[in-house]
């Protein structure tokens, strides 16, 4: 089953190159340069995604101590730092050209880096505690107050005056995107979820191996 | 504005290389954390010498071979 869903996500990351680079037309502000889109979107998709996934796995680990929403938590949390880094660093490829910096202290960049670092520490403190029980109780109330931080980054831009751009998709009323490039992003947001399905299933599988072996 | 190619090479080479990192330290990991299945054993052939019949348990020894006690000298 883990094979199928990595041989689908394979397919579709395939697909939504062609769309990017093949379908999707030159944006006539910033150029090319702005196919990086089709990247760094879906990433933060994925990261959102993720971390949304360690809040449910935490509570229903410390409502009904299920081992397997443990490693839910532990697994998509893992990957969700994966996507979290390659935003930050995709963001800043994309940054130097049209902002004209690498890196700036702007609200969204400050608050996915503050994302970032606290989730680092989730997989920090899961590595320290020794006593396997008490350290997934402690993850699991980490999971929840990091949970906190997502909303503040999605909303950032609104909440405060930043160089980043307000969300192109993931907003209310009607879109101002032409529809190709919705679909680009689209097939990709598709690709990186089912990556993201087959790291996590791939991860948690094997976190149950070592409990099982330990 | 310039297509800044370079740019998105980086970006899409960088996440190339941080996906399939991954995805090569899970196998890796999936190669260690997995039990070797035992070779399969060869069919006995004509040539082969037959096994040998084994009557009962082995007792636990300390490797050395000990004669039996009716073989053995009666002590001075």
């Amino acid at each position: 089953m883990i094979r199928i869903v990595g041989g689908l996500a394979l397919a579709a990351l395939a697909a939504g190159l062609v769309m990017a680079f093949g379908v999707a037309p030159r944006e006539t502000t910033q150029g090319n340069v702005q196919r990086i889109m089709y990247l760094h979107v879906p990433s933060v998709w994925v990261a959102y995604l993720a971390f949304a996934v360690v809040l449910v796995a935490s509570i229903t680990y410390l409502v009904r101590r299920l081992e397997a929403a443990d490693r839910l938590a532990h697994a998509s949390a893992e990957v969700g730092v994966l996507f979290t880094g390659l935003t930050i660093a995709t963001g800043s490829i994309w940054g130097k050209p049209t902002w004209g910096t690498w890196w700036t202290w702007d609200a969204r960049l400050t608050s996915v880096s503050i994302l970032f670092v606290m989730y680092l520490g989730y997989l920090l403190l899961r590595g320290m505690v020794e006593d396997r029980e008490r350290g997934a109780r402690y993850a699991a109330v980490l999971g929840i107050v990091a949970a906190f931080n997502i909303p503040l980054v999605h909303f950032s831009v609104y909440w405060w005056r930043t160089l980043h751009q307000p969300p192109s998709l993931m907003k209310p009323g009607p879109g101002t995107m032409p529809g190709v490039i919705v679909a680009a992003l689209l097939v990709n947001f598709a690709a990186f979820s089912l990556l993201y399905v087959y790291f996590v299933a791939k991860r948690a599988c094997l976190l149950r191996r070592e409990a099982e072996a330990a | 504005m310039a297509d800044n190619w370079g740019f998105v090479l980086a970006a899409y080479g960088l996440a190339a290389v941080v996906l399939l990192s991954y995805w090569r330290f899970l196998a890796r990991r999936e190669r260690t954390k997995t039990p070797r299945a035992r070779p399969p054993r060869a069919r006995p052939g004509v040539s082969d010498p037959p096994a040998p019949a084994v009557s009962e348990p082995l007792a636990p020894t300390s490797g050395h071979p000990r004669s039996k006690p009716a073989s053995r000298p009666p002590l001075q």
